[in-house]
């Protein structure tokens, strides 16, 4: 009978490309040989570290936290964590060795070994294809810094000679002194990943399995091996000693200490004294008339559960960020579970007021809940980077890092390494690339590998499938997440280690947001939104032409004009609720009120889509259906949504409320939610939540359906505290098109790109809502669009959008600029004059004059581009220039429709008739409609229409429809093409740029599209017009 | 002068599509990055199927998947071009490959011999055809003329300048061999034909494009010699005979190899070179999806020679010892080395021993007597498998041995049971478990085992079985 063992080499599959199991398989495993502890030690890394704590405390056996190193010519070695300095003392060693090269590699030097290493034990891996004074000079240099803490590992795996191995290994640990360990070098739970470990070499070193030779390893035993076998390779006393390590190896992570930064709270102030007095200051500001009742009474409650949640200096540091931004006027809006607080819209974080949305803090964070508060903030996109460098600036690189994303491997993704490893040439990779669907990790079925021309059953394929079945879901490489900030009062090192990001200026810390969830760590999202940049240029030029300030706080709320646009569906470039399927709800769910418009933000969502829900809650709303409960009891969750589950928070509290759940297994629940595609693990709760629901009397139905739901939430969960938020952006930027329509367009095209319109169907967006649009003028235009004002018209037509020379392909704002300038100075007197004075290269001339844009200095395109070629960029040293004046020649002019060309060549976008009304009579000599015509169509006609294709989208949720989006000179067509004549047709809707649709017209309930049966492409009526798709996205 | 242009608008498809047996099998070539495959070419009946040049892949399969695909090599091609040169050469010493896909020859010199311009036309197109290249021919009093004007027309001959004058008015700007800048300036000012530019004064446009740009309408009007570098026949002798079937037998390849040594003897006598050394390469049929690499004959001689049958009998003796692995499709002939012809002579005082040659020699004395497979080095292949560790190999590239493990020098072809008693086990068990990925995939532990006689074997068991098989010897 053994003694036990502990094993204290093992990597998992955070040391990427090598380890060929995931923590928790290696845990298991361990746990069933009976092992005593386990060493997590991938290489230079604590990136996979709070994964494994996880499946160690699960499995109820102890972590070892460690990791292997290689020092730049010098030994390889384990390092292993005794205590919290030791802890420390890796995490230093390791941020030194990645920071020092760029991502996913490291440098650890002789001299990094200097500073204190008290804590840490190492395991010497000698290299016995070194000579004899090499190993010793490295045995030596390690216990010159190691001193007692080192030990000598010995590792066999059935090499050539292990008896001769083991003597040789014996034989230094004995003269050098240094005790021997046995340890596995373990790269795979069990032997059965052997296939997936070489496969995961070969793509390391960029090379096939068969071609990847002896950087493969010779067999399988670096996994990890019964005590039974253990006991026959290694004599008991190496094996006893690796108890006697692990025994004083008892660092947990529970012991690590967070600090908020110190520095945001005055010295003469507690966190909670400052956070109530910003408060208090923040309210005054808000409601200088006094707070009223609900408000204050909302304040004290809130700040109560801030200070018992000690969350007070997470507050803070957010209030910080955001009034930096407030200084820099870089419009901001915080949303999330915490940010609907009446304490967050004091503070400034939030631009909604919780008392006029229906939204109650206690339902986003409670004393009870052990879940971290969550606030994401949103800022402008372009001026993100500004608000990101604030940050690295106000608390040094030391104590502040972006969050790591553990990228894994999808099924493309994976399916393509695999492939390509196995020898695959690039045509069957990409074909069997595109059998997986984009970003879904369940494998193809075998019909569809068939109709791509693979046979399923093949031994090849059957190798690719299932190594990319294991491979999915492995953490491939680590990234920055988008925002996520993680700031210290100490330097992160000490908690976890840093590395460099793949953007310069970057530095990210090694742990992702779950990681940080569970050591307690808390992190401030700062994320980019394109709509902002829009909203404060909007705000920005009213405040210039019209004279008055706005901001999102004082944008006149429920306001009916507005509700009425909404509901008519005219949304196009307003934020979130602009998208095709947005747009065709809207006419049903007729949005009246703020929360309509939360509701509608989150209901056009996988979640409500896959549960079911969409409909009965319009029914609902439309008064076709009685309002019921599932019960009494329920009628508290769901009354806001009229009975309808809708929102993730509503699942959680149907959990709390119909299946006993604790407000803690409620948020595991939540939990599980995002992560069972990665990980499974909802099983436990159908179980638990559908037999207490039927105990209760709940109909299977309505059990089935809240689990649907609560599936879909996983992959795109969309919880109500966030659609509250985006609500607020979507009624502001719909206030704004209402009522200030040209300043708004105007900035959306300032702001692009953005949003799902393009330039020009903003502005033929605008034109159909009568805003004049002026053409691009050297004479006038800037580099932005900006607003003319127009004599005599209404107030909301009074402003006409002049187009900004960014709208022209090809040209530099560095120009335009010097265009502005020269303008300022005096007007242009001739081409010449600005050629010269603004200093225009050929590539500049050139497109002002294609475009259009020197129409008012010397007439039409042809001309322009004649005159500008003539121009000498030196002035000549004496008077008039070399060539003096030259005969006027005779050039053709431009036709309407090369006009036209030229216009979408290098504008995108015209102001001339659009190509369909030059095409119109042609069409209609076919009684083709026109968009307009659909308006007085009736239900159910059958007709064709053509117009140019502006979209095609095959919506995950819409199994295998394609909505494609006909423009002609009116307005949209929408056509909806089912997927067997996607399938029948597929040529022509994939290739056409103009289509003609003949189908089926339906028209109910103010939505209108065409139910496609014939395509055909009529392109070529186009010849020389470009006008880009936006294809499949 | 007059200059004829045939271009060859589809010269890298005809040359694949000469190969195929069914023209109406829609056919892409594909060029491009591993990551983004474009079609290159298209034949018509793809172009039917919807297909486009310079669609990507991935596009062109989302419309079907019904059509073949071969990689564009342009090597390839500029052989096609290189052929065909050789063929004009015999209707005009002036032919220049100035342009791709382009012959340019001056064809009224050799109206003596061809005909008149009609007659010479049909002779180049019927020959073109019987090629199987796909061809438009223009012909004009200068070849830049000609070449451009091949852009807008087939079968067009302008014999003088007046009318030459007539036809390049009516040209598009665009297709006259400007740079594309130029082109697109001139576009941009409304200036679509080439009649609109020359109505132009001429100053105005030197004022606004570079010299070259008027250097250029000058030498298309015939104001301005062209210069041309002529086509020079080549230094090395590269011939392909495409077979009406797919062979098996030497028999059959014996003609076709005669007369390729034949013109061989014939091209070095021309030059009066002789060959040290060619290659006959075997082109088989492509099985489905794939190409079968040629099979590559060397003959090499001791001297420089040039006599037709002696080269042949030595191509001959060559040939037959080789195994034909799968049905030939082509024959190629190439002669790369070919170095001045000396008559042999004797040294007077030649005091070389007889038998003494050197390693070379005797390696390929031993390799045609005996037959290549006959002769083999050994080679080190990385792979933990021992029959995939070490192969036979190219004598000529010497490998290092670079994994540092003992292996038995003499590895037995299949291992072989052994059941000698009284073995000493000296080390193992080696445990080999790899090679999944290719269906040979082996879990074994090997030992070093001693016999009573003291030979040292190296013998395995598989995991699971108990049978020890004997798989080397070591020295």
């Amino acid at each position: 009978m053994s003694a036990g063992y502990a094993e204290l080499h093992c990597l998992s599959n955070f040391s990427f490309q090598r380890g060929a199991s995931s923590a928790k398989e290696l845990f298991e495993r361990a746990k069933l040989h009976g092992y005593q502890a386990l060493a997590i030690t991938d290489e230079c890394t604590l990136a996979g570290i709070v994964r494994a704590w996880q499946a160690a405390k699960e499995c109820e056996l102890p972590l070892i936290i460690g990791s292997e190193i290689t020092v730049e010519n010098g030994p390889k070695i384990v390092l292993l964590v005794e205590n919290l300095a030791g802890y420390q003392a890796l995490c230093r060693l390791i941020t030194q060795g990645r920071r020092r090269s760029k991502k996913g590699e490291y440098r650890l030097l002789h001299e990094d070994f200097q500073q204190p290493v008290a804590g840490l034990l190492a395991l010497w891996l000698p290299d016995l294809d070194q000579d004899i004074p090499t190993r010793r000079e490295q045995g030596n240099w390690l216990r010159g810094i190691f001193q007692q803490n080192l030990w000598l590992s010995v590792e066999l795996h059935c090499g050539p000679d292990d008896r001769k191995r083991l003597n040789t290994l014996l034989g230094m640990a004995r003269a050098m002194a240094i005790p021997a360990v046995a340890s596995g070098d373990v790269h795979m739970h069990a032997r059965g990943r052997r296939a997936l470990q070489d496969t995961m070499s070969a793509v390391r070193h960029h090379t096939t399995v068969a071609e990847a030779g002896h950087r493969l390893f010779a067999n399988g035993e670096r996994h990890l091996r019964p005590l039974s076998v253990l006991s026959e390779v290694y004599p008991a006393s190496l094996l006893i000693e690796t108890l006697n390590i692990a025994r004083r190896c008892t660092f947990d992570l529970s012991e690590l200490r967070y600090e908020y930064p110190h520095e945001l709270v005055p010295p003469d102030q507690s966190p909670s004294s400052w956070l109530r007095h910003l408060t208090e200051q923040g309210a005054s500001c808000r409601w200088p008339h006094g707070v009223p009742e609900v408000a204050r009474s909302n304040i004290e409650k809130e700040l109560k559960v801030i200070a018992a949640k000690r969350y007070e200096s997470y507050f803070l540091t957010v209030h910080d960020i955001v009034s930096f931004a407030r200084e820099q006027h870089i419009l901001c809006q915080g949303r999330g579970s915490a940010a609907n607080s009446t304490v967050c819209f004091a503070l400034g974080i939030t631009e909604l007021d919780p008392s006029k949305s229906n939204l109650l803090f206690e339902r986003f964070i409670s004393e009870e809940r052990d879940e971290p508060p969550d606030i994401d903030v949103d800022f402008e996109h372009e001026r993100r980077e500004e608000v990101l460098q604030y940050v690295f600036r106000r608390y040094g690189r030391g104590r502040a890092a972006l969050t790591a994303v553990a990228s894994t491997y999808h099924g493309a993704g994976a399916v393509r390494d695999v492939a390509r490893v196995l020898g695959l040439p690039p045509d069957q990779i990409n074909a069997l690339a595109d059998c997986f669907s984009r970003w879904s990790d369940s494998m193809p079925p075998a019909e569809r590998l068939r109709e791509c021309g693979f046979e399923p059953d093949s031994p090849i394929l059957r190798r690719v499938l299932t190594l990319t079945g294991e491979l999915i879901g492995f953490p491939r490489h680590l990234s920055q997440h988008p925002g996520g900030f993680v700031i210290s009062e100490h330097p992160l090192e000490t908690l976890v280690p840093v590395e460099n990001a793949a953007m310069a200026d970057r530095t990210i810390i090694q742990w992702d947001k779950d990681d940080l969830d569970l050591v307690g760590l808390l992190k401030v999202d700062i994320l980019a939104l394109g709509m902002l940049s829009a909203l404060r240029r909007t705000f920005d030029l009213v405040r210039g032409y019209r004279g008055y300030d706005l901001t999102l706080a004082t944008i006149p709320a429920e306001d009916k004009p507005t509700y009425d646009m909404i509901s008519r569906a005219d949304t196009i470039g307003v934020f979130q609720i602009e998208s095709r399927a947005q747009m065709s709800m809207l006419p049903r769910l007729k949005p009246s009120t703020f929360y309509d418009l939360v509701i509608e933000v989150a209901i056009v969502r996988p979640g409500p889509i896959q549960g079911g829900m969409v409909h009965p809650y319009l029914r609902r709303k439309n008064g076709e259906e009685a309002v019921t409960y599932p019960s009494e009891e329920l009628k508290v969750v769901f009354e806001r949504t009229l009975g309808v589950p809708l929102f993730q928070e509503q699942v959680m509290q149907l959990a709390i409320v119909a299946a006993d759940y604790s407000p803690g297994e409620a948020d595991q629940l939540r939990r599980s939610m995002a992560a069972w595609k990665r990980h499974g693990g909802l099983e436990p709760h159908r179980i638990r939540l559908s037999e207490r629901m039927k105990e209760k009397g709940y109909p299977d139905e309505f059990i089935q359906r809240i689990f649907e739901q609560i599936k879909g939430f996983g992959s795109y969960g969309f919880p109500e505290s966030h659609a509250a938020s985006f609500a607020l952006l979507t009624y502001a930027s719909c206030w704004l098109k209402c009522h200030e329509p040209a300043a708004f367009t105007c900035a959306l095209i300032n702001s692009w790109p953005m949003g799902f319109y393009s330039p020009d169907q903003l502005l033929q967006d605008a034109r159909r809502h009568q805003i004049d649009v002026h053409p691009v003028d050297v004479r006038y235009s800037d580099w932005d669009c900006s607003l003319e004002p127009v004599a005599g018209r209404e107030y909301n037509q009074n402003l006409a959008i002049r187009m900004g020379l960014r709208m022209i392909r090809g040209f530099r704002e560095e120009d335009a600029r010097r265009i502005e300038q020269a303008r300022g100075i005096r007007d242009f007197k001739d081409v010449a004059d600005l050629c010269i004075r603004a200093e225009l290269d050929n590539r500049a001339r050139a497109a002002l004059a294609d475009s259009g844009a020197l129409r008012g200095l010397v007439g039409h395109r042809h001309r322009a581009r004649w005159e500008i070629a003539g121009v000498e960029m030196q002035r000549p040293l004496f008077g008039d220039d070399c060539f003096g004046e030259e005969a006027q020649v005779a050039l053709p002019l431009p036709s309407v429709a090369q006009d036209l060309a030229a216009d979408y060549d290098t504008l995108g976008t015209t102001l001339g008739p659009h190509p369909l009304a030059l095409l119109r009579h042609k069409l209609a000599a076919k009684r083709f409609r026109s968009s307009k015509d659909l308006l007085d169509e009736e239900h159910g006609r059958s007709f064709s229409v053509a117009g140019l294709v502006v979209g095609r989208q095959r919506p995950g949720t819409a199994s295998g429809v394609t909505f494609v989006t006909l423009e002609d000179e009116h307005g949209m067509i929408n056509v909806v093409v089912w997927r067997d004549l996607a399938e029948r047709q597929r040529k022509v809707l994939v290739g056409s740029q103009l289509m003609q649709v003949f189908g089926k017209f339906e028209f109910q309930k103010g939505v209108r599209h065409i139910i496609a049966q014939r395509l055909f492409d009529l392109t070529p009526m186009l010849t020389g017009l470009d006008v880009r798709s936006r294809d499949f996205k | 002068m007059l200059w004829a242009c045939v271009l060859l608008p589809q010269l890298a498809l005809d040359g694949v599509m000469r190969r195929r047996e069914n023209p109406e099998e829609p056919l892409a070539l594909i060029s491009g990055t591993a990551q983004r495959r474009v079609l290159q070419t298209v034949n018509p009946a793809a172009r039917a199927m919807g297909l486009r040049a310079g669609q990507s892949l991935t596009a062109a399969h989302a419309m079907t998947r019904e059509f073949a695909t071969v990689e564009y090599d342009p090597d390839e091609t500029e052989r096609w071009h290189r052929l065909l040169a050789a063929w004009a050469y015999r209707f005009s010493s002036h032919v220049s490959l100035k342009y791709p896909r382009v012959l340019l020859m001056e064809v009224e010199s050799s109206f003596g011999l061809f005909g008149p311009w009609p007659v010479f036309e049909a002779l180049l197109r019927q020959e073109l055809t019987e090629l199987g290249f796909t061809h438009r021919i223009v012909a004009a009093p200068n070849p830049l003329a000609a070449r451009m004007l091949a852009n807008a027309h087939d079968g067009l001959a302008v014999c003088d300048g007046d009318s030459l004058h007539e036809v390049l008015a009516e040209m598009p700007v665009n297709r006259i061999g400007l740079p594309t800048e130029v082109a697109t300036s001139l576009a941009r000012m409304g200036l679509h034909r080439v009649r609109q530019v020359q109505a132009l004064p001429r100053d105005t446009l030197a004022r606004r494009f570079p010299a070259a740009v008027l250097q250029h309408l000058d030498t298309l009007f015939g104001r301005r010699p062209m210069g041309l570098e002529c086509y020079v026949p080549p230094d090395r002798f590269d011939t392909r005979i495409e077979l009406n079937f797919d062979v098996e037998s030497h028999q059959a390849l014996l003609f076709p190899l005669k007369r390729m040594i034949a013109d061989l003897a014939v091209f070095l006598a021309g030059r009066d070179s002789g060959v040290q050394r060619f290659v006959i390469h075997l082109e088989h049929v492509p099985s489905v999806g794939s190409v079968a690499p040629d099979t590559q004959i060397p003959v090499g001689l001791l001297s420089a020679e040039r006599e037709a049958n002696m080269l042949f009998e030595l191509a001959r003796g060559r040939l037959e010892q080789v195994e034909v692995p799968s049905p030939v499709r082509a024959l190629r002939l190439q002669a790369k080395d070919l170095p001045a012809f000396v008559p042999t002579h004797r040294e007077l005082f030649d005091d070389r021993p007889q038998q003494t040659m050197p390693w070379e020699q005797l390696r390929e004395r031993l390799r045609a007597r005996l037959g290549d497979e006959a002769v083999a080095g050994l080679g080190f292949n990385a792979d933990h498998r021992p029959e995939h560790a070490s192969l036979p190999a190219s004598p000529s590239k010497p490998l290092a041995l670079t994994h540092k493990v003992p292996r038995p020098g003499w590895l037995l072809p299949e291992p072989e049971l052994l059941t000698e008693p009284g073995l000493r086990v000296l080390a193992g068990p080696e445990r080999i478990e790899s090679g999944w990925w290719d269906g040979g995939d082996v879990r074994r532990d090997y030992y070093l085992v001693e016999t009573r006689n003291g030979q040292r074997g190296w013998a395995y068991r598989s995991v699971g079985d108990s049978s020890l098989l004997l798989h080397g010897w070591f020295a």
